[in-house]
């Protein structure tokens, strides 16, 4: 029998870590609130080292919290990040996505800095500033920058915050024995999608969507063992999922793993989530990396990396970016789905639709279609907004939230 | 230097090859192409500064995709491939000819019938003349666009 309006609003029949209010998906004061206390004080992936891989070169990253930054690799061979924004007249210092700069000039004024950040040129600085303003005021304002888990580059938007490896809190530890060796991007596109970034990233964190898949439907799903996998949680937001063996072969145009992965089992496959919105996800022969960027709170531009070994032949290149795009490619037969699932949440959830609750109530020992990882994930961001997931209108001091069963 | 006719029948055929598209008509696609035919989507990236292959398979290999595609979940929205064919270079040696074509691709909502600009390219045809009828035997696209959107995943 289907439900009236007080039948529709009422509380789920599950304790209150095991769903939340749709409307943190779409409330643009939450929107604005996750900004300042879950995207500037996180760790979030800017870019490849690969994608910068001489003196000078240089990657632009449009921060989550809204910040633009030039990562650059300075003469030194150190990666450091700035904000992209010129400390004169406040304009864009450096335009296109990437490139090579030995040094930044600001085609305003022609203000130019360094790849250390330091402003060596002001136009006439003497004769408007006489000494009341010099080159030594007109730095750069860098932002924590680190290389690390597999070569990426990580920023921090605050000068307080914890160190990175503090912050993934041993979650990575489950990949790190497959990122020994230098990697290289081979693929990068992104999509925009009008649903909130935390939908994204709850498909990352959940395994019951497989059945959006006809892929997984008939190779995964199909085996011993598939549901077996866990889900673990780690301080901070992060979990992972191990592996399993994927048996490809059952989907018909896929083709025999030649490949693989140093280290990794034919058909192997590990996940890694990382709040607030990045994902790692290592399958047979590539390693995908989403980054989640918010541009309200009803969009998201997702950034899609696909990886292979920086020693690839030809030949082995090749069959990493056909084993990419059978699946995860812009073509591929599953990432479109998961874009589509989204899209979906983004209709029905936006502001005054009426949808009430997303449920996460699903237990099934931490394995696969549990739907612990989004509680997980939820207990965290209600420890950082203050505000718990389930009730985050909730008058006076929100109370703490206990931890995610 | 092509004939008219061999010029007219490069366009058709790469016309039909669109028409058929359109109609989600894969079995008549595949008749148009060549048993060594090759379809491959490129894309350069400024942000990765590299050229990226985003599909790339034989006749059997678009033969299975195009096969698979109703058993995935997609958007129903129809796209509408407009094709204007710039060059055409005979290469009478080899029977065979080499096309370039501006792609642009529309999308056309299902609810309410608006139209879009999805994607521009170009297609880079070889098409082999030997025969009764000329024959698609490559065809690379070369995307311009890469911002794809959510929920399509059928080659241009």
């Amino acid at each position: 029998m289907a439900k009236n309006a007080e039948q529709w609003s009422a509380k789920p029949k599950f304790p209150a870590t095991h769903y939340v209010d749709a409307r943190i998906y779409s409330d643009a004061q939450i929107f604005e609130e996750e900004k300042e206390k879950l995207l500037k004080p996180s760790w979030i992936i800017a870019c490849h080292e690969s994608e910068i891989p001489a003196a000078y070169d240089y990657r632009l990253f449009s921060h989550p919290a809204g910040v633009p930054l030039i990562v650059v690799r300075g003469d030194d061979q150190k990666v450091r990040a700035f904000y992209n924004i010129c400390p004169h007249r406040g304009n864009t210092l450096l335009y296109d996505p990437a490139g090579n700069a030995k040094r930044v000039t600001c085609i305003f004024h022609q203000w130019s800095f360094d790849t250390r950040g330091s402003c060596i040129d002001i136009s006439r600085a003497e004769q408007g500033y006489q000494d009341r303003y010099c080159k030594q005021d007109a730095s750069l304002r860098e932002v924590k920058c680190e290389l690390a888990y597999g070569g990426f580059v990580w920023v921090n938007l605050t000068d307080e915050c914890m160190p990175l490896s503090e912050f993934m809190g041993g979650a990575m530890g489950i990949l790190e024995p497959f990122m020994q060796e230098p990697l290289e991007v081979f693929h990068f596109h992104k999509a925009h999608v009008r649903t909130n970034f935390k939908l994204w990233h709850d498909t990352n964190s959940e395994f019951y969507h497989d059945f959006l898949h006809y892929f997984n439907r008939i190779t995964g799903m199909m085996q011993p063992g598939y549901f077996d996998r866990k889900y673990t949680g780690f301080p901070n937001g992060h979990a992972t999922v191990g592996s399993m063996q994927i048996q490809y072969d059952k989907y018909e145009g896929s083709k025999e793993r030649a490949v693989g992965w140093p280290g990794l089992a034919r058909g192997g496959w590990y996940m890694v989530d990382v709040f607030p919105g990045m994902t790692y996800n290592l399958r047979t022969s590539v390693l995908r990396m989403d980054t989640a960027i918010p541009l309200g709170p009803n969009e998201v531009l997702i950034e899609f990396r696909g990886l292979g070994l920086k020693r690839d032949t030809a030949e082995e290149r090749a069959e990493r970016i056909f084993d990419h795009n059978m699946i995860w490619g812009p073509f591929g037969r599953n990432l479109h789905e998961d874009l589509l699932g989204v899209h979906g949440q983004g209709r029905a959830l936006r502001p005054g639709s009426d949808a009430r609750w997303i449920i996460q109530g699903r237990e099934e020992n931490s394995t696969i279609h549990d739907e612990i990882g989004m509680r997980h994930y939820y207990a965290e961001w209600s420890r950082r907004m203050g505000r718990p997931a389930y009730d985050p209108y909730r008058a006076g001091k929100p109370e703490p939230v206990r931890a995610a069963a | 230097m092509t004939t008219p006719e061999q010029r007219q029948a490069v366009e058709d055929l790469i016309y039909r090859s669109c028409l058929a598209l359109d109609q989600r008509d894969w079995k008549g696609f595949l008749e148009l192409c060549d048993d060594e035919f090759r379809y491959t989507i490129t894309a350069y990236s400024p942000e990765i500064r590299k050229d990226m292959v985003w599909l790339d398979h034989d006749k059997k290999g678009i033969d299975t995709l195009l096969t698979n595609l109703p058993r995935h979940n997609s958007d129903h929205s129809p796209i509408t491939r407009h094709a204007t064919v710039y060059t055409v270079d005979l290469d009478a040696a080899n029977g065979r000819a080499a096309a370039v074509s501006a792609l642009q691709v529309f999308r056309t909502q299902l609810d309410g019938g608006a139209s879009e600009l999805f994607a521009v390219g170009r297609f880079h045809d070889t098409v082999k003349l030997a025969g009764s009828r000329p024959k698609l035997a490559k065809r690379v696209v070369k995307l311009d666009t890469r911002l794809l959107g959510y929920g399509y995943h059928i080659p241009f």
